[in-house]
């Protein structure tokens, strides 16, 4: 979009402004979109939204130039299972290279996955096209980590926005869309005048409150957040996690969120999925992973966190992990993580354990998964 | 309102002993085409061996700039340092020449970086640049520097460090990076460590190793460490005192039990309710509102005063300590704990 497009979409919103009960009801507004957000949640509490199920994705390794040959594959993810429901977070863990952000390309169908399938109100995303797809793509949006990388330098804060009504059309009629953006701006807590400003113009946190206003205006009912606080600073990264908690209860969205850090995800989640090397390897809500974790990385993990607290010091189970992640291209046979694990055993090297409940109370891919406190428990 | 006379208090970090670095008042300014930035305004502290001082701060605090000027490796121009002093062992090195500088910089100050990938130097094997330190403060040949090299991967667990020796930094993992900057940090027995954001780059399991690795070291060798971070967790696990900056000022100092445990600056405090703790989920995160300030224009009186819930303007505020007009000091407000606020005892809730 121009300026001149932008500027006469300006004028007419001002003349449209004395007709603007109608263009209210048109327009996407905030009457309309809470009504259908509280019907939404009303008639479908809890509902399953998501499915994924053995969900795999390998990008091949080539050599050559010319005549490239793959010589392997790394199994970016490899196996994961996990469900959402409809007003829910889920939380995604785990370190670097385990696969997090290829699962949220997956979900918003930027990559295909090699096997599985993503259910998506039942059907399989992989199989849709055409207008079916079209309308996932809509309704299943992303907030990346980067502030700085993910927006187009060129563009107006207004027209960043407003993009996506630009191949969703029905979404934002042509009349009100600059008023639907300035909406949109100030419930990310961004002045609505700003609209013809430009990316650098803002700081990072304000870039990320973009970045939520870009996923919001298509009306999405699922939000994938892929370490959308990672780059801020402490202080604004709070008012970021508060911002997506509002917009959640306002909009009765549905969050994947996907961090490394488990401070951040178990505010926000409501259920936890904690990844190693492609595979999820426990789930459960957040006070069974995080309370009582069962699989040993997660327990690795967890105390592998340092405490905010004085008191707390020295209290905390600590379990040092030896030498670094294996590498997905290669990963070990059988268990992932036996390779340094300090329960492992024959078994472990043979057979893959299943991501099952063994009587600990939540899922664990361990064969000898057994719950124990990692973090104390703060009883100030 | 009483204050409580404090004459006979200690200062923070008292309990250590004879300090080995101290910083006075230090000033660094960068002059750019588009105005002047204060980065550092003032700072003082002191560091003795064996203590551990954790430098606290949000990006654009200061604290990099800071250690960078202690280093003498700041971008000047456009950094000046514009006034203050730099003391190693009771000398001023700001006085020193360069070469003088040099001398004392690596036997006795040495620094690890955040980005260990970009710090170490792709064409040359890990072995060769963790030997330089030798070669070039010792004078050791090319193949004792190397058995030295060896010796020191060793110590800071690297594993088949004779093996590794001749490998090249991106034939490393992130940690094993890390590692191999700590190895040539400690090469020369430093009496000074200054670790600018170590672990930020890790994941959370290699920065648990890495941060043991380098309580470790100080164990056996007792220098002094300058733990700078944005990590409140890090800070309370590794550090026995801590310094809270903001806008380029030191805004509260004290041990790390006092400071965490009960802050006596808004600044503190803000940060403490704005972080979520992985020991509990806890209520909705209170976020101290605003952005940090541009160092290039840094709000006058209280840097903090625009973000302050506590603030106190016009004829609410006591006389000489308006929040958005008075500067407040770092002064001391209770036995061995300092903060740059005018209500800090109000804060404190003494």
């Amino acid at each position: 979009m121009s300026d001149d497009s932008s500027g006469s979409i300006a004028a007419r919103n001002e003349r449209g402004a004395d007709r603007s009960a109608e263009s209210d009801r048109s327009a996407l507004s905030e009457p309309t979109t809470g009504a259908t957000a509280a019907s939404r949640t009303a008639s479908t509490p809890g509902e399953e939204l998501l499915e994924i199920r053995g969900l795999k994705k390998h990008f091949p390794l080539t050599q050559g130039v010319v005549f490239k040959r793959t010589i392997g594959h790394v199994r970016a993810v490899d196996g994961v299972d996990l469900t959402m429901r409809r007003g829910e977070t889920v939380g995604l863990v785990g370190e670097s290279g385990c696969g997090k952000s290829t699962v949220s390309k997956l979900l918003v169908a930027l990559e295909k996955p090699t096997d599985g399938q993503i259910l998506y109100k039942g059907r399989d995303v992989a199989r849709m096209s055409g207008r079916a797809l079209k309308a996932y793509r809509r309704e299943v949006q992303i907030i990346f980590q980067d502030p700085y990388a993910s927006l187009n330098p060129r563009m107006t804060v207004g027209d960043i926005v407003s993009e996506g009504w630009a191949v969703h059309t029905d979404v934002a009629p042509k009349k009100g869309r600059l008023q639907r953006t300035q909406e949109l701006l100030d419930r990310v807590g961004l002045n609505p005048d700003y609209v013809n400003r430009y990316p650098h113009q803002f700081s990072g946190g304000q870039r990320q409150r973009i970045g939520i206003a870009r996923a919001l205006a298509l009306r999405p009912e699922v939000i994938v957040c892929d370490e959308p606080v990672s780059a801020l600073d402490v202080s604004v990264q709070a008012q970021v996690v508060n911002l997506l908690e509002d917009l959640q209860d306002e909009f009765g969205l549905s969050y994947l969120f996907i961090a490394h850090d488990l401070s951040v995800v178990r505010h926000i989640s409501d259920r936890v999925a904690v990844m190693y090397l492609g595979s999820v390897v426990e789930e459960g809500t957040d006070a069974q992973v995080y309370g009582s974790p069962s699989h040993p990385y997660t327990q690795a993990l967890l105390s592998s966190v340092p405490l905010h607290e004085p008191h707390l010091r020295g209290q905390k189970d600590r379990i040092l992990l030896q030498g670094d992640v294996p590498s997905p291209a290669n990963p070990p046979s059988g268990c992932r993580f036996r390779t340094r694990c300090w329960k492992a055993q024959d078994i472990c090297a043979q057979e893959a354990p299943a991501l099952v409940d063994r009587g600990q109370g939540h899922p664990s891919a361990c064969h000898f998964a057994e719950a124990r406190t990692v973090v104390p428990v703060d009883v100030e | 309102m009483t204050r409580p006379d404090l004459s006979t208090s200690p200062v923070p970090g008292a309990a250590f002993g004879t300090p080995v670095l101290e910083v006075d008042d230090l000033h660094v300014e960068f002059r750019t085409r588009s105005g002047v930035v204060n980065a550092v305004n003032g700072i003082s502290y002191s560091l003795a061996e064996g203590e551990t001082l954790a430098v606290l701060g949000e990006s654009g605090s200061g604290k990099s700039v800071s250690a960078q000027a202690i280093m003498g490796i700041l971008d000047s121009p456009p950094a000046v340092i514009t006034g203050g002093g730099i003391y190693f062992q009771g000398e001023d090195l700001l006085k020193q020449s360069p070469e003088e500088q040099r001398k004392v910089r690596g036997p006795g100050i040495s620094m690890i970086f955040q980005d260990a990938l970009s710090s170490l130097n792709p064409v040359y094997s890990v072995g060769y640049q963790i030997g330089e330190m030798f070669r070039a403060h010792r004078g050791m040949s090319k193949r004792d520097a190397k058995k030295h090299a060896i010796e020191l991967m060793d110590r800071v667990r690297i594993p088949a460090a004779a093996s590794r020796v001749d490998d090249y930094p991106h034939q490393f993992s992130g940690g094993m990076r890390q590692r191999v900057m700590i190895a040539m940090a400690i090469a020369l027995d430093p009496r000074v460590l200054i670790a600018d954001e170590p672990t930020t780059a890790l994941d959370v399991t290699v920065q648990a190793q890495v941060m043991d690795l380098l309580k470790d070291l100080q164990r056996d060798t007792g220098m002094g460490l300058v733990l700078i971070t944005h990590d409140l967790g890090v800070v309370n696990e590794v550090a026995d005192n801590v310094a809270v900056m903001y806008a380029g000022r030191i805004v509260e100092r004290g041990t790390v039990d006092d400071v965490f445990g009960n802050p006596a600056h808004p600044y503190t405090d803000g940060l403490m309710s704005s972080v979520p703790q992985v020991e509990a989920k806890g209520g909705r995160l209170q976020p101290i509102v605003g952005q940090p300030p541009n160092l290039a224009a840094i709000p006058s009186g209280c840097p903090f005063h625009p973000r302050c819930s506590r603030r106190r303007l016009g004829a609410a505020a006591a006389p000489g300590r308006e929040c958005a007009t008075d500067v407040p000091p770092l002064r001391l407000v209770a036995p061995g704990r300092e903060a740059a606020c005018h209500y800090s005892e109000e804060v404190l809730g003494v």
